[in-house]
């Protein structure tokens, strides 16, 4: 019985760990991405060079293409940073769309080697029949 | 068995009504078709949901009175469950490669989570294929169940607790965010798969009964309720 019963206490506490372990390690990363004026506002906390994510929306008439790289805005209404690609988009990367990009401060710019589209929990009927994509 | 049959018959029925709403719902503006996989993605993990709550329920419910029965649900409620979480991550994976530009991220909470709670569930499974004494496999089985559910609110809420990739809810008490023909869709489809639930576990517990019967397992706890073995060449 006493046996058992440290059994069952060892198991309830392993999984209530996991969980502990994944709640506080989710956490910590809170600030899992930053949006553009909490990037601009906490630059001081991210020199040249060191990882984070940026997310925002693409600014119209900003995309741009210079060789292999892509530059566009990517803005939350408040800030604006300036966003340099360096590596492909995903299939729905688009002007207006909501990106997500890793990558790193490079004198003022963010220079970006990955970008994933950051969809919402909004969906909308194509109004014509025809629909953004069906082209792609 | 008709009762089975009758449950199966309701469930491939409204199964089928589901698929045609999901094809024929207008697809997406900005996720084009993609936007239909949200009628197996959403059913699937709803479908998850309920299933790990009967196997709490179940478990409570075995600890207070020690009848078989309610070993036999919580247990064939954790099949049921991890078979339809995987569906919900693998529908999943395919939508983010489409939408997102990639299938995963660990570093999502939403996405984390629910794969924490897979592998819990499948433990749970392991836990139980790897005790022979039913009254002891029923009871640390049962505080498993009844541990491991806190998962479940955990991995809902945590598009809201957290920044995450994986969007927060579209359905809400308030209203939801998507166009009334794909929200109905979308709610068929949960309604289908929750009376296909029920066919499962029907059938599950029946088969749970008849391989106590045969190994005349003892009357407080139910079977182990293990994934069929496949006797081959080799008599392992």
């Amino acid at each position: 019985m006493a046996h058992r019963g440290f059994i069952l206490f060892g198991l309830g506490g392993v999984i209530a760990l996991v969980i502990a372990i994944t709640v506080t390690g989710i956490s910590n990363n809170l600030t899992y991405y930053l949006y553009p004026t909490e990037a601009v506002d906490q630059k001081a906390d991210f020199p040249d060079g060191e990882r984070f994510r940026l997310a925002g929306l693409v600014v119209e008439g900003s995309l741009t293409e210079t060789g292999d790289a892509l530059n566009f805005d990517v803005t939350d209404g408040g800030a604006t940073v300036a966003v340099v690609l360096t590596n492909t988009p995903p299939p729905l990367f688009d002007e207006n769309a909501p990106v997500l990009v890793e990558g790193a401060w490079d004198d003022g710019i963010f220079r970006a080697d990955s970008a994933i589209i950051r969809h919402d929990e909004n969906y909308s009927v194509p109004e014509d029949g025809n629909y953004e994509g069906a082209d792609d | 068995m008709t009762r089975i049959r009758v449950l199966f018959g309701l469930a491939g029925l409204s199964m089928a009504v589901g698929l045609w709403m999901a094809l024929t719902a207008p697809p997406d503006n900005l996720q084009g078709e993609y936007s239909r996989l949200i009628n197996i993605h959403v059913p699937s993990l709803w479908l998850a949901f309920l299933a790990f709550g009967v196997t709490a329920f179940g478990s409570v419910m075995w600890l207070i009175r020690k009848r078989p029965r309610w070993d036999r649900l919580a247990a064939s409620s954790v099949e049921v469950g991890v078979l339809f979480t995987g569906i919900g991550l693998i529908t999943g994976m395919i939508w983010g490669q489409a939408v997102w530009g990639t299938p995963w991220d660990w570093g999502d909470p939403r996405l984390a989570s629910t794969a924490v709670m897979f592998f819990v569930y499948l433990g749970y499974m392991a836990l139980r294929a790897a005790i022979d004494d039913p009254i002891s496999r029923a009871r640390r089985s049962a505080i498993l169940g009844v541990v491991a559910v806190v998962q479940v609110p955990l991995v809902y809420f945590s598009v809201n607790l957290f920044r995450t990739i994986h969007q927060t809810q579209s359905v809400r008490p308030d209203g939801s965010t998507m166009p009334n023909e794909m929200l109905v869709a979308m709610l068929v489809n949960v309604f289908a798969f929750t009376v296909l639930y029920v066919a499962l576990m029907a059938a599950r517990i029946d088969l749970a009964i008849a391989e106590e019967a045969a190994h005349g397992e003892e009357a407080l706890a139910g079977g182990a309720v293990k994934p069929p073995k496949i006797t081959g060449i080799r008599d392992v």
